[in-house]
């Protein structure tokens, strides 16, 4: 299935999503608005595949520097990189 | 039991007497009480099962197989009548009984069932079967026929024939009962259809033996007994605060008895606990309510006292101290209480025997609790740390928390898909990214909502955000992602599927 299911997991990763978690949020940043029972997991997914994204893309930053260690200028360049899909501004 | 026969010509009956008699003190030898009691309603059946059958075929066969089994006595016997139940065996006796005691029935049914009668289900299962029978025989006779015997035929296929010769010769007065009422013996022909309903009482399991009634009683017994002297040495007259004495009790047992008590056995400790709740109602009076609170709930719950015991050993150790100073001029302060607390549940721990022992003698609790209090002022200062932090700990939960918590789930979620070590600072850049990507989401879902015109988002524009990020192409729809990256739970809720019956879940 996922990535995951291929390499050894050394550490258990729940595959919960936290819909309470979620809900909250989009309560909080949203109040006008209203998510559907199923939408929150489609969220999920969502989060699910940008953190992906997001992971891979720092690896490569990281193993191009032949760094052992992934550093947050790393995960910098790499959100930077991917920001064209979620628009985010560079912090 | 009285062999009304001789040996040389034994019936049925009386050898089923014997052998039930023999079997009785028989049981004992057995290591496990209950397991001698269903040897005995083992035997029982099976000698009363073994004799029901022999009956319908050879009268003698069955006094040789009652005699046998008489004679095997426990090992042989046993097996005779597990293989038999109580009911064929008392059938066996019916049917060739009645040759004899039909003419006279009260002269021999009344003696033997009053003796009998004397002893309830408590002796075996078959003892008590056939000496119900008895009695049931005598009011069976005078109650109204028919009653029973419909009920046991559906039991027994033989039952069923003696009943329909019972029938023939007698109406058959249900009511199992064992009324001693003196009726006639025609109640023998009854017992057949009394009994059916005495054995498959007797049978069921628990029933006969009787060794859980004796232990309540006796337990009931010693604690009164105990309740009796705990009463009378200390302080005759203070039942009335018997809770007070209670939240004494439970200073007296800081010790550690509650929690040793409630540990051991539940309902001996309650006794016990009680007990000593008047003795140390006696010894001190002053505990407060609060205490008695705990030492109740602790007495209830004593099975799982180690709550409880807890809660009242802390309380405990609270009223130890109050009781301490009232015992002696020591002035209970915070660090005491404390140390008090602490040292109750070491104290508990640290002496569950000496409080057992304590316990059944109620003596000792005087002094117990100023032995507790000087124990626990002297451990009381490792958990005096421990105690104040605890109230710290706890304190409202900032805003952050929660939503740091569920960022940190998707935190771990980054650095498992990286599969290479990372560093704090870029684990919380990852929290400043996934906090930012939040933000821009929901905004782009509510402009997604309102330009459909819709003030809820629904999955079409989960949708069509995945599209617009890419995720979503014509090649890979968003099932497949799905699919994917879901478990399964919440593919079944996403993914509309067919079910029997015509039906679609989710439905669309």
């Amino acid at each position: 299935m996922a990535l995951s299911t291929i390499v050894s997991q050394k550490k258990q990763i729940k595959r919960k999503a936290p819909r309470g978690f979620l809900k909250r949020v989009f309560k909080r940043q949203k109040p006008q608005l209203r998510l559907e029972k199923s939408g929150d997991l489609l969220v999920h997914l969502n989060c699910l595949l940008f953190v992906h994204r997001l992971a891979e893309e720092s690896r490569t930053n990281a193993c191009e520097s032949k760094c052992r260690v992934i550093n947050k200028e790393h995960v910098l360049a790499a959100a930077k990189v991917k920001s064209r899909f979620l628009f985010l501004s560079k912090n | 039991m009285a062999d009304h026969n001789p040996d040389g010509d034994p019936t049925p009956r009386t050898l089923l007497r014997r052998v039930l008699d023999t079997a009785d003190p028989r049981t004992p030898r057995r290591p496990r009480s209950a397991r001698a009691g269903a040897q005995r309603a083992l035997l029982e059946t099976a000698s009363s099962r073994r004799l029901s059958g022999q009956t319908k075929t050879i009268a003698k066969g069955r006094s040789r197989g009652a005699r046998s089994i008489g004679r095997s006595a426990h090992v042989q016997a046993r097996g005779h009548l597990e293989e038999q139940t109580p009911r064929t065996l008392l059938k066996n006796i019916l049917l060739t009984a009645p040759e004899s005691s039909i003419l006279m029935p009260e002269s021999v049914v009344k003696p033997v069932p009053a003796p009998q009668v004397v002893q309830p289900s408590r002796r075996e299962s078959s003892r008590s079967s056939l000496e119900l029978q008895l009695p049931e025989l005598e009011p069976s006779t005078t109650l109204a026929p028919g009653l029973l015997a419909p009920g046991r035929r559906k039991q027994r296929l033989r039952l069923s024939m003696f009943q329909q010769g019972v029938d023939q010769g007698l109406p058959l007065s249900q009511e199992p009962q064992g009324n001693a009422d003196a009726s006639s013996l025609t109640s023998s022909l009854n017992l057949t259809f009394a009994t059916p309903l005495q054995p498959q009482s007797v049978q069921r399991p628990g029933l006969a033996r009787r060794p859980p009634a004796r232990r309540a009683v006796d337990v009931g017994a010693f604690l009164q007994d105990l309740r009796d002297t705990s009463l009378a040495p200390p302080r005759p007259g203070k039942p009335a605060q018997f809770l007070a004495g209670e939240a004494e009790e439970v200073d007296a047992f800081a010790l550690g008895f509650l929690s040793t008590s409630s540990g051991v056995s539940g309902e001996d400790e309650v006794e016990p606990l009680h007990n000593g709740v008047e003795e140390a109602e006696k010894k001190m009076k002053e505990e407060g309510v609060s205490v008695s609170e705990i030492e109740a709930t602790g007495a209830q719950g004593p099975s799982r006292a180690e709550e409880p015991e807890g809660h009242t050993q802390v309380t405990e150790a609270e009223g130890s101290q109050g009781t301490a100073e009232a015992e002696g001029p020591g002035a209970s302060s915070g660090d005491e209480d404390a140390s008090s607390r602490a040292a109750s549940p070491e104290s508990a721990s640290g002496t569950p025997e000496s409080l057992q022992a304590r316990r059944h003698h109620q003596f000792p609790e005087p002094a117990p609790p100023p032995g507790a209090a000087v124990l626990s002022s002297e451990p009381a200062e490792p958990l005096l740390v421990r105690c104040p932090p605890r109230p710290r700990t706890t304190g409202p939960r900032p805003r952050q928390d929660p939503h740091k918590a569920g960022l940190s789930h998707y935190v771990k979620l980054f650095s498992f898909f990286a599969k290479m070590p990372m560093e704090r600072k870029a684990l919380e850049m990852v929290e400043k990214c996934l906090d930012k990507y939040f933000q821009h989401l929901c905004d782009d879902l509510e402009v997604f909502a309102a330009h459909a015109g819709r003030k809820t988002v629904k999955p079409e524009d989960l949708e069509l955000l995945m599209r617009r990020q890419g995720l979503v192409t014509d090649q890979v729809s968003l099932h497949v992602l799905v699919e994917r990256h879901l478990p399964l739970e919440y593919r079944q809720l996403l993914i509309p599927c067919a079910y029997s019956g015509n039906s679609v879940f989710p439905a669309q």
